[in-house]
Order: structure tokens, then sequence, then C-alpha cells
């Protein structure tokens, strides 16, 4: 990219500043959410605790298979009288206080690993995807009002100590619906989870990056459904929740510069990440339709066919009844058609100049 | 934009030289279906001549022996045993009603021994070769049996050999020309229907014995005639 685009800063009363950030090559990552996807998948297991049930379950009986003869089905049965539980059926998967299935072990493999690679580029993704206003309100951020993506604000949000003031810069910065859009969707868990500590749900508002925590998190911290982050430890379950991209990012600006640090070009190495550059896009335009339109493909297409091709030869047609097939077979066989007909024509007039039977013989057929 | 202006324009030439070729070629078949006609008159008098010659002088005319043959496979896919299966195959009779057209010599004969019980053979006369090959011909394109639709399917596959429309076709299969196996070989076997009328009360038995099997000479005219 030769010239870099701009970004404005904002005050902390929700003016644009005269100071400008250029745009640090992270946004221009190739945005990839199949990848995404895929990494954000891995990455969520990794939080995981393990759950597994008693290991003796269902095995804590002596129980034995009566056999046959006994008009009862063949599988064990707890031994011993006195009580409900003898003689009832014990062991499988399929029987009432019996062992399930395939017990749940606590060694499943709980957590998975995924190429440093992928995790940096699924990253890098992310954050050019909270650049695309499109993605972003698409996600379901309440966006309409801000002025730009990405929304970068003044270093001096990082001293702020006070909730107030926090809210009073989302107001101004009219950033506040969607932490409003959180409140207003707090509800009740539906289901097992509400009594197992996971009681209510709400969705995710914006997520505020730092570079320098000078109160800026005692501030929003208490603001629903508002994250921050360091901008040295940005993570893909904060920047595309549920592997969604385009979450709404408030940049500070020493935030927005040190991206370029974090991530470093596709031509320099990061400083954070040791030896990595960012992944160039495998098309480099991606106006596949200007492309496809442009005069040096057109000059080697080779022409369209037609927008509706007819179907060839659908029905073979017997050439011994339709004269017509015949002739395209058989060019002389009209020749021999007309001949033919002629030929009958004139036997019938022949035919008419026939006498019809003469007296004499009507005399001896009639004699009897 | 230029560009398909010029691509129409290149179709259009190409369509009116494709007309101009077409329309000499079918003067072509013209011609030779016009010359077959006769010649086919002529070979049907000369026999006709020549016998009544022979009977004028008191000689005995010998016709010349059949060079052309029509099987039609008459028993089902079960019970063959192995050598009558494996000349069926080679005869390409692989179903019942099949009908290949054969050229007659010693060994093809021995061959029609072999598999007497389970077809029916003769020689078919003019008007059953251009029926078969008219109604029923399929031609072998490709390993694909596509139906003889035009001229220029024959043209493509037998050009080489002189063969570019049904009526060469028909011609070098009665007077088994010089090309009659790549002219018969690209031919499918024809797959014919049961006769209108039914076969014979036991059909398994020889022709002669009152069954459908076996040489019936010119009476697979007839049976060819109900089967297509």
């Amino acid at each position: 990219m030769a010239a870099r685009p701009v970004v404005s800063v904002f005050g902390l009363n929700g003016s644009k500043l005269d100071a400008t950030v250029p745009l640090p090559s992270v946004f221009t990552a190739p945005i990839r959410p199949d990848l995404v996807q895929f990494v954000h998948k891995n990455m969520a297991k990794n939080h995981r605790q393990p759950y597994a049930v008693k290991q003796q379950a269902g095995e804590e009986t002596s129980a034995e298979s009566w056999g046959t003869g006994r008009a009862v089905a063949r599988i064990p049965r707890v031994a011993g009288s006195g009580t409900h539980r003898a003689g009832q059926a014990a062991f499988g998967n399929m029987t009432r206080g019996g062992r399930m299935f395939a017990p749940n072990k606590v060694w499943r493999k709980w957590h998975i690993r995924t190429n440093t690679n992928q995790k940096r580029y699924a990253a890098a993704s992310a954050v050019a995807a909270t650049g695309v206003t499109a993605l972003v309100s698409g996600r379901g951020h309440r966006i309409n009002k801000i002025d730009e993506v990405p929304l970068v604000v003044t270093a001096e949000a990082e001293s702020l100590k006070k909730t107030k003031e926090a809210v009073q810069l989302l107001k101004a910065l009219n950033a506040y619906a969607d932490v409003a859009k959180v409140s207003n969707t707090r509800s009740i868990r539906a289901g097992r989870g509400k009594m197992r500590n996971r009681r209510h749900r709400q969705r995710r508002g914006p997520l505020v990056v730092y570079a320098q925590d000078n109160g800026i998190t005692h501030a929003f911290r208490n603001l629903p459904g508002v994250e921050l982050v360091d901008v040295t430890r940005l993570n893909l379950l904060q920047l595309a929740p549920g592997g969604h991209l385009g979450r709404f990012v408030i940049w500070t600006q020493p935030a927005f510069e040190a991206l370029n640090n974090v991530f470093g070009s596709q031509t320099e190495a990061s400083e954070q990440k040791k030896g990595y550059t960012l992944p160039s896009a495998v098309i480099s335009n991606p106006d596949v339709t200007r492309l496809i339109s442009s005069n040096e493909i057109q000059a080697v297409v080779r022409p369209a066919g037609p927008a509706y091709t007819k179907r060839p030869f659908t029905q073979k047609k017997n050439p011994l009844r339709n004269t017509q097939i015949l002739v395209r077979l058989n060019p002389y066989a009209q020749v021999l058609r007309r001949a033919e007909m002629l030929g009958k024509n004139k036997r019938t007039t022949k035919k008419m100049h026939k006498k019809s039977a003469t007296g004499k013989f009507l005399e001896i057929l009639k004699a009897d | 934009r230029k560009h398909a202006q010029k691509a129409a324009a290149d179709k259009a030439a190409a369509k009116s030289a494709a007309r101009l070729q077409n329309r000499k070629k079918r003067q072509v078949i013209f011609k030779r279906a016009e010359q077959y006609v006769n010649e086919y008159r002529q070979t049907e008098r000369a026999e006709v001549r020549l016998r009544r010659q022979a009977k004028k002088a008191g000689n005995f005319y010998v016709p010349a022996q059949p060079k052309l043959a029509f099987v039609i496979r008459t028993k089902g896919i079960n019970k063959i045993p192995p050598k009558p299966r494996k000349v069926l195959q080679l005869l390409r009779l692989l179903q019942i009603n099949n009908g290949v057209f054969i050229r007659l010599t010693y060994a093809t004969t021995q061959m029609l021994q072999i598999i007497t019980p389970y077809a029916a053979w003769g020689t078919p006369n003019l008007k059953t070769v251009k029926e078969l090959v008219y109604k029923r011909g399929y031609a072998k394109i490709n390993k694909q049996r596509l139906p003889i639709s035009d001229n220029s399917i024959i043209e493509e596959n037998l050009g080489k050999y002189g063969i570019i429309c049904v009526e060469d076709l028909v011609h070098e299969i009665y007077t088994v020309g010089p090309n009659f196996k790549a002219a018969n070989n690209f031919l499918w076997p024809f797959k014919l229907s049961n006769p209108t009328g039914g076969w014979a009360r036991r059909k398994v038995r020889h022709f002669i014995e009152g069954g459908d099997v076996g040489n019936r000479e010119d009476k697979i005219n007839a049976l060819v005639r109900r089967m297509n």
C-alpha cells in the first residue's frame, strides 16, 4: 500500500482532534472467516474443565446373569434377597442403575493445540475485521451513530479513573448504545446452567484496547459487556467472539500506534512476535468482476457461447415412417417416393378404365 | 465488445462455408444412392436372367453361395454351455433377440453350427438390411450406443473407408464390400422386439422341426419383418 489511509483521533469530549494516525498494516491483512472459525473453535476448547462420571458408577454390584431357563432376560442381575434391588438388572448401559455406555474419562483430550502461525493469522484477520463497518454492525454492535471505524481515542482515556467519566466518554463518542444493548439483553439462561453458576446471559459490548493501564481498567470494568485488553495481549476469543468477525473495538491512540509493533507489516517483521510478518492475500485485487471485464483478460478470452443452448438430438425418429428424416438420411429417397406415388396414381386411373363384368359372364353366374 | 463482434463475424463466415460444404456432400450422397438403386436392380435382374438362360439351355444355374447372414439370438442368458457361450459373445449376441450381420465363410459357418440351438439365422434380402439399419440402426461411437440421426455421424467415423451416408453403409453390408468388417462393427448389435404373431409352438427346436432355431435361409426375412 503506497499511501496509508489516516484515522482521526477523538478527544474525551467526543470531538475530532487534529492529530491523526496512519492505519496500521494489520488492517490490510486478509480477512479469513474460515480460518478464524477454525482457530476460535480450537482456542475456545482450552478453558474447558474436565467432567466425567464416577469411575465405579454402575459397577458396584456383584451381579451375575441367571442364565436361561428362568423366564427372564439374560442380563446380569443383582444377587441376594430381601430388598427391591435383588434380582434387578445391572451392569448394562440399558439397565436402570447400570453403567453408562463408554463412561466419560477425565483423560479425554480437552485442549487443542493450534499452530502458532494460524493463531497469529486469525488474530490479524480479526483485527482487520474490526476496521470494517459492515462486519462490525453485522456482528450486532450498535454503531450507527459513531463517527469512524476504527474508533481511536486520545491517550488521556488511559488515565480515566471513574466509571462516570467512562460513561461520559462513551456517550460523547455515541458508543454508549452498544453498552445499553448489553444491559437490555441481560436475561436468565435457559436450561440447567441456571443452577450451575451461569445464571445470566447478556450480549458482548465494546472491547477497549489500551497500551498502558493508568486507571482505564478501573473506569471501564464495571460497565456491562465492556472488556478491556492490553494491545500486546490481544485475544482472538475477544476479537471474534463465537468465531464471528467484527467486534466493536475502541482503541486508545498509543494502543493503535503500537499495533505496528505487535503485528509488523507484510514486509517488516513484528517486534513483539519474533520473525513474524503479516500474511499477504492470495489475490491482491479482490474485485473479481472488474478483473474479468478488464481489457487484458477480455483480449484472450474465447467468445461466449449462446445464452441458451439447444439440446442436441433428443429423439430418434423412425425413417421408415417419417419422410423428413428419411430424406435427411437419404436424399434420393424423395425421388423414389415421388415415383412411387405417381405410379400408384397411374394404377388407380387405369383401374377406372377397366370395364365391369360383361353380360355373358353374368348369365353364367346367375344360371344356378 | 470488439472481440465479441469479431467472433460473431467469424461464426457467420464459418456457417456459410459449412452450408456450402453440406450442399456439395448432399449432391454426392444423392448420386451414390441413385447409383446403388440401379446397381441393386441390375444384380437382381441379372440373377433372373441367368436362371432363365440356364433353363432355356436345359442347364442348371448354380447361384453363388450367400456372403451375408443375419443371426438372431433366440435363447436367454442362462444355461448356455461354455463353448456356445463364447461363440455367442464373439458374435456380439449378448442378449436375447439381438441380431447381427455376419460375413459367411467356412469359419463363421462352423461358428453358427456351434450356436444352432441358441440362434436363428438366414440370408437377409435388401429390404431387411435397409429396414434394420434405418429403424434399428445405432452406431458404436467411443463405446457409446448412439442413434444414427444424421449422415455426419457415419461420415466422421467411416469416412476413411469411403462410407459417408446410410445408403453407403447399407450397400457395404448388403454386398459385403471390402470394408464390411469396419462397417458391421460400427453398427451396434440390433435389439429386436419379440415377433408379432409369436414364435413357433416350440421355439427351441430347429426350424426344420417346426421350431425357430438354426438356419432358415431366406425365411429369416419374414421373421425380421415381424421382429423389427
